[in-house]
């Protein structure tokens, strides 16, 4: 009886619109949270094959001696593809002269991802290329070209063998985002390595192991092959460990994928119990009436769960359907630009969508489904008898219990759940707080001649309870759309920044003091602006407070972790420079910059942070350089945080200058020239043959077009969340409008003018939008600060122009959809409005 | 206090007080009276006199402060509310002043719904038999708001009566409807009622219908008293009030 019953109730109040707005409520949950995981997911797993290609593969095993063959067969064995390498340094001859040079030995696979790229001229634009060096031969940087004057066609020496060049290298994928450390790569075949004799005991060359195959089969062999490694020797990387500038922002944009999902979730949770509670008021009724009429307490419930039921599945179905064409809708639509694939099919966000629909549906209608029950029979004779329920200690338990549950299933990240969620809790309690003084204010305001204010204000008060769930409904909206607008616009901005137009995309180094002014002269007739040049002189340590520092390799240096790191940074030379100013993205963390130097003083040296704490240097220590012939001592007078990731010169010393009078310099600068006028780079450096240019082009543009997919991956995604929003703000307002209904009738029926009460409906609307967007704006600021220096790792920063923007597009937002609703409700004649009552 | 089978309802010394913000309140004074079965009766009195309370009392829908009622010998005041629902599904019907039909539900299946509740057989054939008594089977797809105020007491009557109850009340019936319909409502009801055999207690302040019943109690400030009727259906010669 009570199925037919319940179903008849459904088919009937769906046909008649009464379940509108919980199905809508559900629809949009499921839509937005299917759309916005599916396509995130779509999205993480383009920008993972993406910066996949960093690392020429999915995994990459390294160690500093071969790596057991063992390893390689399981690999096979596995069915992944491999490739192998080792990288080291050596000298390479040719005409006479030498250079250093990374010497890259390859087999025939490399790269598992991403492509080389070659020209046949030096500083030429690269043309990708699926083939390694035949052996013999060799591919080299045109860095190298340059330096010992070479052709395409010459024949270089490495260690015991002679190559011929065949082709210009200009990019392989894992050549790092170090500028400064890198020399020019020389491309071999790994078969021809042997034969150079430069690889023997002792030599320091990397050997790595390239794969790539199912992420569930890498894991699966990663943990296989972590207790055979030995972690002074050995490593493992993935796309997950990647720490460079790329791997943190893709990091950074799935963490904004995930968090606007999050807030998908609760946008959805604050839609289904506006529209639940709307539901369960519109059913007291019926309940009423089915209890007097014999109807059980238990007979009630079923018929009322088993029409949740319904719409839950219903909600679900259309739910899941829009969301999958939504998602699909905007992924073809970015296709050209990110790679994401419509192929690949997710069960996760399903899943989590479903989850989220019956829980959203469940949790958040039982508090009202309770009050519904509650409902007395009595109610048929005395219309003001309500359900008999007075706490909403249950309601809160169950609404709080379950966001909190939903967002920590969905982000399995405490931290962002818990932040997102105890924002909202602060935004709660200070709405309550505000309704109150809503309240008092209204009691005040809402005196005196009944005009348009005097009804919105006096409604207000009445309203107080109602309202503030309205109040809080619309701020935390409001406040979830300013936390994805605003993390948005920073990260974007801090993106570009990075790489603002006219990052400079070649390096020069070696420039001497005489070649400056001819080369800022040749390069500005040719339009070609140059960057600040940095001196540098190269140094090498003798001493630490007076202590000698060993720069033998020893036994007991292999042993000892901190030892050796010392060891590898004493016994290379170092670059150091000098200024007055503290370069752009430098922050001192102790210690105090230079100020002008005082006779007799010691001279004062600035470390890096983290290069001070490897070499174990503390503020005040004193470093022996030995310059040429000459020695310098510095006191150490500050510790500087590097922003690495700047595409500039940065330097791990900097001396105060007067230090450096005396000693003549080379040069290091920058400039920019747009990729179109590659070709004129052998023209302009022409005059400067010993000067050393770095082309970091290729680069900066793979950087670029990846800042650029996951901008607009990410303005995609906002536009999602926004569309989320708007909807439930629309939701809210009708059903607030519903519930206005029965007043507005009686006003009219009383012969109020209609301008009256559309102007007092809009007050009333704007006033609730302008507190709430204050206090969205309020939490906003607090979400935003915990957001952005817990997870994001980004400076958190103020946001003082959405105090403004906030109550301005909340009361104008919220007003204008009230006047919509209103109009709507007053175009009916007061008899219809009567009768819609009832 | 008379619990004979004859008896349909018996109260003995009911009260009701409730608590408002001023402190307790007596909304009816103890109150005793008792109606055979097949009787109709209906109490009078002014609004706000205590009219609606009794009415929730006596049938099931609220609960005593004090004394007790017993309904077709079933002992009201010592139920909870699932078995009152379950007494009222059984042997009471109701109507409304404001028809409280579903608005969801069509004119057909609201009569259906007691039957429905109730379990009985083919709820759809008796609803369609009783719409066709009250003369709207040609409306029996119809929801409420497509119906007139008397259509919907109509339907609302068909309702009452699709259980066979042992007992109607009805709060003001007429209430909400002008003079035609009124009297259509009027005549429909008692011609049911008579043709049923069922007890039929109703509220009204339509001095007119209350003198169609054959016994009249008048409600005033809480306080019940017989007022002995000229209505064709009383026995007494002068009208004349008796306290009970």
């Amino acid at each position: 009886m009570w199925f037919n019953l319940a179903w008849r109730l459904f088919r009937h109040e769906m046909r008649r619109g009464e379940l509108t707005i919980i199905l809508a409520a559900i629809v949009l949950s499921v839509a937005a949270v299917l759309s916005l995981s599916l396509f995130s997911e779509r999205l993480q797993s383009a920008l993972t094959e993406r910066t996949s290609q960093f690392m020429a593969s999915d995994r990459l095993i390294g160690g500093r001696n071969p790596l057991p063959e063992e390893w390689l067969l399981k690999a096979q064995e596995a069915g992944f593809n491999t490739a192998q390498s080792t990288y080291m340094r050596s000298m390479v001859f040719a005409n006479d002269t030498m250079m250093l040079a990374d010497i890259r030995a390859v087999n025939e696979n490399y790269p598992l991802k991403g492509d080389i790229k070659v020209t046949d001229t030096p500083f030429g634009i690269g043309v990708a290329i699926d083939a390694i060096p035949m052996p013999g031969e060799t591919w080299v940087e045109s860095q190298m070209f340059q330096t010992l004057g070479l052709s395409v066609g010459d024949t270089i020496e490495v260690g015991d063998k002679p190559f011929v060049i065949t082709r210009v290298l200009s990019e392989v994928p894992d050549a790092g985002f170090s500028i400064f450390n890198s020399n020019p790569k020389v491309l071999i075949r790994k078969d021809d390595l042997p034969g150079t004799g430069i690889v023997g005991p002792g030599s320091r060359a990397g050997h790595y192991l390239f794969l790539t195959g199912e992420h569930a089969d890498l894991e699966e062999y990663t943990d296989w092959l972590r207790p055979q490694m030995d972690s002074d020797v050995h490593f493992i990387m993935s796309v997950e460990d990647d720490d460079s500038w790329v791997g943190n922002s893709v990091r950074r944009a799935e963490q904004y994928f995930l968090l606007a999902s999050l807030l998908a979730i609760v946008l959805a949770s604050v839609a289904i119990a506006v529209a639940a509670q709307r539901y369960s008021q519109r059913h007291y009724d019926p309940v009423a009436i089915m209890k007097t009429l014999g109807a059980s307490r238990k007979m009630v419930q079923r018929v009322f769960l088993l029409q949740i039921i319904f719409i839950t599945i219903l909600g679900i179905a259309i739910g899941g359907a829009l969301g999958y064409g939504i998602q699909a809708a905007v992924a073809s639509a970015i296709q050209e630009r990110v790679a994401v694939s419509l192929q690949s099919w997710y069960w996760g966000p399903v899943l989590i969508a479903v989850f989220t629909g019956v829980i959203c549906a469940i949790l958040f209608s039982l508090y009202p489904l309770l009050k519904l029950f509650s409902v007395p029979p009595l109610r048929v004779l005395r219309k003001d008898l309500g359900a008999k329920m007075s706490s909403r200690i249950i309601q809160f338990l169950a609404a709080g219990g379950a966001i909190f549950l939903l967002m920590w299933t969905y982000s399995k990240n405490l931290k962002i759940s818990a932040i997102l969620f105890s924002s909202g809790i602060v935004l709660v309690l200070a709405l309550l707080a505000v309704t109150y003084g809503l309240i008092w204010l209204g009691r005040r305001l809402g005196k005196g001649r009944m005009g348009a204010w005097q009804l919105a204000w006096a409604r207000i008060q009445r309203r107080s309870m109602d309202n503030s769930v309205q109040l809080i409904s619309f701020a935390v909206t409001i406040m979830l759309l300013l936390v994805v607008l605003v993390m948005r616009n920073d990260m974007i901005q801090q993106w570009r920044d990075q790489l603002p137009q006219g990052t400079p995309n070649y390096f020069m180094a070696n420039i001497t003091e005489t070649q400056k002014p001819q080369m800022e002269q040749h390069f500005a007739e040719s339009g070609v602006q140059v960057e600040e040049f940095y001196p540098v002189v190269r140094a090498r340590f003798v001493a630490v407070n007076g202590e000698r520092v060993n720069t033998e390799i020893t036994k007991e240096d292999e042993e000892n972790e901190v030892q050796s790191n010392r060891r590898d940074a004493f016994g290379r030379e170092a670059n150091l420079t000098w200024s007055y100013r503290l370069q752009r993205e430098n922050k001192i963390v102790a210690g105090q910059w230079f100020s002008d130097y005082q006779e007799g003083e010691p001279y004062g040296m600035s470390v890096e942070s983290k290069t001070a704490e490897r070499l174990a240097l503390k503020l005040g220590d004193v470093v022996t350089f030995n310059i040429g012939s000459e020695v310098v001592d510095v006191t150490i007078t500050s510790l500087r945080e590097v922003n690495w990731q700047t595409m500039q010169p940065n330097f791990f010393f900097v001396l105060q200058p007067e230090v450096m009078q005396g000693f003549l310099p080379t040069y290091i600068t920058s400039f920019n020239l747009d990729t179109e006028r590659k070709d004129e780079i052998a023209r302009l450096m022409a005059p400067f043959s010993t000067v050393t240019l770095f082309d970091v082009d290729a680069r900066i543009n793979q950087l670029r077009e990846i800042v650029d997919q996951v901008s607009m991956a990410v303005e995609f995604i906002l536009v999602l969340v926004l569309i989320a929003g708007a909807l439930v703000l629309i939701a809210q307002v009708q059903a607030s409008m519903d519930e206005r209904q029965q007043e507005l009738a009686i006003l009219r029926t009383l012969g109020a003018k209609g301008w009256l009460i559309r102007a007092s409906v809009v007050f009333e609307f704007v006033i609730i939008g302008v507190v709430a967007g204050i206090m969205a704006a309020l939490a906003n600021e607090l979400t935003l600060y915990l957001l952005q220096s817990q997870v994001f790792q980004m400076p958190g920063s103020l946001h003082f122009e959405y105090w403004v923007i906030a109550p301005v597009v909340g009361a104008a937002v919220v007003g204008i959809l009230g006047a919509i609703s209103c109009w709507r409700l007053l175009s009916l004649n007061t008899s219809q409005l009567l009768r819609n009552m009832v | 206090m008379n619990t004979a089978p004859e008896y349909m309802i018996s109260t003995d010394s009911i009260t009701k007080k409730v608590t408002t913000s001023e402190g307790p309140l007596q909304i009816l004074q103890p109150i005793s009276f008792d109606v055979k079965a097949g009787e109709t009766i209906a109490i009078v009195g002014a609004s706000g006199s205590g009219k609606s309370t009794l009415l929730g009392l006596l049938a099931g829908l609220d609960e005593v402060s004090s004394g007790k009622i017993h309904l077709d010998g079933a002992a009201l005041h010592t139920m909870d509310e699932e078995q009152r629902a379950r007494l009222r599904g059984e042997k009471v019907g109701f109507i409304f002043q404001s028809f409280m039909l579903v608005q969801s539900l069509t004119a057909l299946e609201n009569v259906m719904l007691p039957a429905e509740i109730a379990g009985l057989y083919n709820p759809e054939a008796l609803a369609n038999e009783l719409l066709e008594k009250v003369g709207l089977s040609h409306r029996a797809s119809h929801f409420p708001n497509q119906l007139s105020g008397g259509e919907q007491q109509r339907v609302a009557i068909a309702r009452a009566f699709i259980t066979q109850p042992k007992i109607l009340f009805a709060d003001e019936p007429t209430g909400n409807l002008d003079a035609a319909n009124g009297e259509k409502v009027e005549k429909l009801l008692f011609e049911l009622n008579e043709s049923a055999h069922t007890t039929l207690v109703l509220v009204t302040h339509d001095t007119e219908l209350a003198d169609k019943c054959e016994r009249q109690l008048l409600m005033h400030a809480g306080e019940l008293t017989e007022k002995q009727s000229d209505s064709p259906q009383a026995k007494g010669d002068e009208p004349q009030l008796k306290a009970i």
